[in-house]
């Protein structure tokens, strides 16, 4: 799998690129900005760009821009953005334009080599990556008393909470020590008392989850 | 707000001149109004003149007394002689009236000089200075044409042929030539045109660039010399022309003459009266509870719609207006002109009026001293206005430079702290991950991450000890200069006289003063020693920091010094810069330390 690494501190992005070489990725060019991003995506074309939102010249959301203009022009390049502030704001604008192949994750995430490469891998083969930091942030925000959220119990918030991150049916049941059939029957009673529409995609149900989540 | 006087004894000899001019001018206007009652009484020069002894009398009187009252009010401005020499040349012009050979003649001699000294009154006119080259050209030629012209005729002229039949004897006749006296009539009379035209002319133009004040203070003269000037012309058109004299167009031109002095007299009267006013500004001013704005009450007493005023802002050593915004002196060649009011040698209050009251000092002086109190007062609230207004101003740079130092803090996390910190947790999971299949490969990354972490808590504490320098909380100002000087680019002497420890506040003031005084010594001053004094005495902290560099440096320039600045200012303490070029830099500030 091939990856690009966008970052403008040169110990992260050095640092991020002995971590994937290391978990087996290829990494194919590293960028110190958004434009040299953009350049080398276009001449690489790479499974997957990893891009830190906060790069120069005026260190707020390039990096967020640089990763919109890549989904636009091609869509099938995967995108992981790394941020070292949890903004659900900016997660929420992101998976905005689709699920399919977008990640949001703290940095600091990418200490855990394993949990590292699985995102890589998700966001690659076109799943989503959604940091568990915004997703607490999204799911556990004030809500009025009326909220179907709080008619959730509190494993059916678990459930959901995993699915905003962007894992199957499947990665959730590991998760919990539970039967899959469990996870799915969760799942029905959270889109029932959301009143979600039911959705046999993994990928497409984050986006619902995540929209509602944000829209309260 | 004091009068200026002059020694006693000018005074008393300028009283005696004063008395003898006034006699002088009764004797010579009752000396006058028998030699026309004896020639006719309303007939003189050969005109119909009805009132004509009534007449004579108060334009000669008018213009002496005038000039006396001139005299008393305003002695530096020669138009008091004016108007006497106006006065007793009137007085001059009626005597060839007489049948007395000497008078007549001397009477003939001095008959046109009214005009020169006229024209010259009606130019001048307050100031009693001429203002361009034509005025001064055009009362040349005038004084010329009266003197030498008159002179020349005269000793040519016979009387009975060019006065008439019943006139005495011309003394300064030579001979009789009549060539040479039609001759001149033909320059006088149509260079008498001219000059009237020109007159009229040069008073436009005054009136058309004149303030609303200095149109006010002219316009009765400026009304009676142009129609002076017209009647002349009428006059001297009317011989020109072939009219037989003398005819009615003279006897137009002689009550015309009358109007001058009547309208200096009215503008004198009109200025007694604006001092009047000042009584009614006392009244007004010194009246219980609030006064709305003395500035209307000073514009009405002045006369000057214009009339701005500005108090003293001792603090910043600079005028400012009712509510505390700034206010500008005029410049010498604007049209405008300050009058200070003071206060036991301190300025309290400056009045910013139109050019033209110059020539009325004795009311601005007046006005000053009536509006003292009510200025006073109001130069306290203005001054309590104007620190509000600087309060307010260095409140808003505190919150943005609270702001721009947040930000810094966050930025310098951001890219140092945090990126290590993320740099060392990623080299932690590659160690993990080796660990357990290659342990002498995860060696090296071990050693790694400890140079790395020993680096991001370098970087740390320089970064919480530029938050916030923790040795002046620990140690107290002593030490916290003393790290300061030795950390310092430059050579630093330290001196210190200070005992025990001074308010949190005020320390950490002096800290900062000290350490930007620093800074710019080394980044701006290409300095290469500093010395560095605190000293505690008498309640005073002072703080002075000199540096030996090339000077130069503004105070308020950079927001360094203007957020050093507010930061004193807000223990009451005071930053001044002294920095001569090429003299090196002395930041210097001091508070209150009790």
């Amino acid at each position: 799998m091939q990856i690009v690494v966008a970052d403008d501190a040169v110990i992260l992005r050095e640092g991020l690129a002995r971590l994937l070489r290391e978990a087996g990725f290829e990494v194919a060019g590293l960028a110190a900005d958004a434009g040299e991003l953009l350049e080398l995506v276009e001449r690489v074309h790479p499974d997957v760009a990893i891009v830190d939102i906060r790069m120069p010249p005026t260190h707020t959301d390039e990096g967020l821009q640089a990763a919109k203009a890549i989904r636009e022009r091609w869509p099938d390049v995967g995108i992981l953005v790394l941020s070292q502030h949890v903004h659900a704001g900016y997660a929420v604008e992101l998976l905005s334009a689709g699920t399919d192949g977008v990640g949001y994750l703290l940095k600091e995430r990418v200490s855990d080599l394993d949990e590292l490469a699985s995102s890589v891998h998700r966001v690659g083969a076109g799943g989503s990556v959604l940091d568990p930091a915004v997703v607490s942030q999204l799911v556990g925000r004030r809500r009025e008393a009326d909220d179907p959220v709080k008619r959730l119990t509190e494993r059916e918030r678990e459930v959901l909470a995993l699915m905003a991150e962007g894992r199957s049916n499947k990665a959730i049941a590991e998760r919990l020590f539970v039967s899959e059939y469990t996870v799915e029957k969760h799942v029905g009673n959270i889109f029932t008392t959301l009143r979600l529409p039911v959705s046999p995609d993994d990928h497409r149900r984050v986006l619902a989850v995540v929209a509602y989540l944000n829209a309260q | 707000m004091g009068i200026n006087t002059g020694v006693s004894g000018v005074r008393r000899n300028a009283d005696a001149g004063q008395i003898l001019i006034a006699v002088a001018g009764l004797l010579a206007g009752i000396g006058v109004a028998w030699i026309v009652s004896r020639a006719g009484g309303d007939r003189f020069n050969g005109s119909h003149l009805p009132f004509a002894v009534p007449v004579i009398l108060l334009v000669g009187w008018s213009f002496i007394g005038g000039g006396l009252l001139y005299w008393r009010s305003r002695p530096d401005n020669h138009l008091w002689a004016v108007l006497i020499f106006q006065g007793f040349a009137w007085f001059g012009s009626i005597l060839p009236s007489s049948q007395n050979p000497v008078l007549f003649t001397f009477g003939q001699f001095v008959y046109p000089w009214q005009y020169a000294s006229g024209l010259y009154l009606i130019l001048s006119f307050p100031s009693g200075r001429l203002r361009g080259g034509l005025d001064r050209v055009l009362v040349a030629i005038t004084v010329c044409l009266v003197t030498v012209g008159n002179l020349v005729w005269l000793l040519f002229a016979d009387p009975h042929r060019m006065m008439c039949p019943t006139c005495p004897a011309n003394l300064l006749e030579v001979t009789r030539n009549d060539a040479v006296v039609v001759g001149v009539f033909y320059v006088f009379r149509p260079a008498g045109i001219v000059i009237a035209l020109t007159g009229i002319g040069l008073l436009a133009v005054r009136w058309r660039r004149a303030s609303r004040a200095q149109r006010h203070a002219v316009m009765p003269v400026a009304v009676a010399g142009v129609v002076a000037f017209c009647a002349g012309i009428a006059a001297f058109a009317a011989r020109l022309a072939g009219m037989p004299g003398p005819n009615g167009f003279d006897a137009f031109a002689f009550y015309a003459g009358a109007a001058v002095p009547v309208a200096v007299l009215a503008v004198l009267v009109q200025r007694r009266l604006a001092q009047g006013a000042v009584a009614g500004l006392v009244v007004e001013l010194g009246g219980p509870g609030p006064v709305a704005d003395p500035r209307e009450a000073l514009s009405r007493a002045l006369g000057d719609p214009s009339l701005a005023l500005g108090y003293w802002f001792a603090a910043e050593s600079r005028y400012v207006d009712r509510n505390g915004g700034p206010v500008e002196l005029p410049a010498p060649d604007s049209g405008r002109r300050s009058t200070v009011v003071e206060r036991e040698g301190q300025p309290v209050a400056v009045l910013i009026h139109d050019a033209a009251l110059e020539h009325n000092a004795k009311l601005v002086d007046s006005v000053c001293a009536a509006a003292g109190l009510a200025l006073e007062n109001e130069q306290l609230a203005a001054e309590l206005r104007a620190r509000l207004v600087e309060l307010q101003a260095s409140r808003a740079r505190l919150v943005e430079a609270t702001d721009a130092e947040r930000r810094r803090i966050e930025r310098d996390l951001h890219d140092g702290t945090q990126q290590r910190l993320v740099s060392i947790a990623m080299s932690l999971g590659l160690v993990e991950a080796k660990l357990p299949a290659d342990p002498e490969r995860a060696k090296p990354i071990v050693a790694e991450t400890r140079t790395a972490l020993a680096t991001a808590l370098a970087e740390l504490r320089d970064l919480t000890q530029g938050i916030y320098p923790t040795i002046l909380t620990e140690r107290g100002l002593p030490a916290a200069l003393d790290e300061l000087c030795s950390r310092s680019a430059l050579t630093a002497h330290l001196r210190l006289f200070l005992d025990g420890r001074l308010p949190i506040p005020v320390e950490t003031a002096a800290y900062y003063v000290v350490s930007e005084a620093l800074t710019n010594a080394a980044k701006h001053a290409q300095a290469s020693e500093v010395r560095v004094a605190a000293r505690c005495a008498d309640g005073i902290l002072t703080v002075e920091v000199a540096d030996d560099g090339v000077g130069g440096a503004r105070n308020g320039t950079g927001s360094g010094l203007r957020g050093l600045a507010d930061r004193v200012g807000a223990l009451d303490g005071r930053l001044s810069v002294s920095s001569p070029p090429g003299q090196g830099t002395t930041l210097r500030a001091e508070f209150p330390c009790r």
